[in-house]
């Protein structure tokens, strides 16, 4: 890999940004490929073990949508 | 501090041949100088075991919740804070237990004491008198001002008499002013990301993961810890520093909004890490942001267990 | 967080209602950004030892 690209974990509420997401995508509309989504099912869920977890196996970022 | 004794010693044997309680859990003089263990009592005649002094320093409320029987309990005033937060989440119910008030003046810190006569020997006992502490050896004599030798928590401590009691054992003392409990946090918070992170590091290198601290917590009542926990496995087992350093953080986190600053953990701490580092920040935030210390009241739940439209989310896009 | 020594901007928070794709992207956006010009995270990678 010739040029870093940050990875960051992105934690989205099953009902507020991953419709988002969703409808992102339905629209094909285009954005950064940096993030990976995991999906829960509420911000509620949102821990900071997952946080922690996702800086100990090497993700650059976390971003947190609800 | 005599009189402490025998008042408790009273109020012990009274409430359990009156039956008021089915228990009552104190101190009694350790096996080893400066280190009270925690005692049951449950016949009116094992009343005279019970003793206090200026080592009294593990927190009581750790050995209330999950009970059936009706319970008596020792408390200073972090103890009662950390009553009021068991009661706050249904650990115990208030008529459950019955506060035998003990208005505090600090608990002596051991290690303070030792460190200080450390070169004369091993101290095979310890006595009190006036706001002083003696304490003996084999070849030495030391006496130290009590104001001295007080636990770290205790020198910053806000809430010195009980916040709930059924019985007082003796008329409240005056509570410390003019002192700002969170000086040291502060002196953090001024530093660079790097050198908080350097601190921090060099704060946990000794930690053997022992998990005493946690077990000394009155709040760290979970079932199963998430440290214990395997799948996932949150945090490994090793004494490597990102593992280490999760396992400080995360017990913080665990603790924000309901950690009252007892000490217990640092006290129990086998290799002296100053552990409540980690708590305070969250402690000075909920002040701060929600204006809020831990087990003052049993009418208003704590800020993270509700949601108010005034809460502060500047952090949020 | 930040007080044991995470750069501020690691984490990020934000609101999204599912109706928002357009909000979505530029936060998106935002937040790859920023870590982007945060560069690797170097610290609280816990390195597992090799194994042979």
């Amino acid at each position: 890999m010739s040029e870093w690209e940050p990875k960051i974990v992105a934690f989205l509420c099953n009902w507020c940004s991953y419709g988002a997401a969703d409808l992102a995508g339905v629209g094909r509309m285009l954005y950064p490929s940096n993030i990976r989504v995991i999906r829960i099912p509420c911000t509620g869920r949102m821990s900071p073990k997952f946080f922690l977890a996702a800086l100990r196996q090497g993700a650059d970022g976390v971003w947190v949508s609800g | 501090m005599i009189d402490y004794t025998q008042k408790i010693r009273e109020i012990a044997a009274r409430l359990l041949k009156e039956g008021t309680v089915d228990m009552v859990i104190g101190f009694r003089k350790g096996t080893v100088p400066m280190m009270n263990e925690p005692c049951f009592i449950r016949k009116p005649e094992e009343a005279d075991r019970l003793v206090w002094d200026s080592h009294c320093g593990i927190n009581l409320a750790n050995y209330l919740y999950d009970r059936k029987e009706k319970i008596g309990v020792v408390a200073k005033g972090c103890d009662s804070r950390n009553i009021v937060t068991h009661i706050v989440e249904n650990k115990i119910k208030r008529e459950q237990v019955h506060v035998i008030g003990v208005p505090c003046t600090g608990m002596a810190d051991k290690r303070r004491i030792g460190a200080l006569s450390e070169k004369d020997g091993e101290i095979r006992e310890v006595s009190e008198k006036e706001g002083r502490i003696t304490v003996k050896g084999d070849s030495f004599t030391k006496t130290f001002e009590k104001k001295e030798v007080l636990q770290d928590n205790c020198t910053t401590c806000l809430h010195r008499n009980p916040v709930i009691h059924d019985e007082m054992i003796a008329e409240p003392v005056e509570e410390q002013t003019g002192i700002d409990p969170f000086e040291d946090v502060k002196r953090i918070e001024a530093l660079s990301p790097e050198e908080k992170r350097a601190y921090f590091q060099g704060l946990v290198a000794d930690c053997i993961r022992c998990y005493a601290c946690r077990n000394a917590c009155p709040l760290c009542y979970c079932p199963t810890c998430f440290v214990d926990e395997s799948r996932p496995q949150w945090v490994g087992k090793s004494i490597d520093p990102t593992d280490t350093m999760t396992f400080h953080f995360l017990r913080a986190y665990h603790c924000a909004g309901r950690c009252t600053d007892c000490g217990a953990c640092e006290r129990a701490c086998p290799v002296g890490i100053r552990v409540r580092q980690f708590t305070k920040k969250l402690n000075k935030d909920c002040v701060e942001l929600f204006d809020w210390e831990a087990g003052l009241t049993l009418d208003e739940r704590p800020p993270l267990d509700t949601y108010r439209p005034q809460d502060p989310n500047d952090f949020i896009k | 967080m930040t007080h044991i020594g995470i750069e501020p901007g690691r984490l990020q928070f934000s609101w999204i209602s599912s109706a928002e794709a357009t909000k979505f992207v530029d936060v998106v956006k935002d937040v790859t950004d920023a870590i982007r010009a945060l560069g690797p995270n170097t610290h609280f990678v816990k390195t597992l030892p090799k194994v042979a």
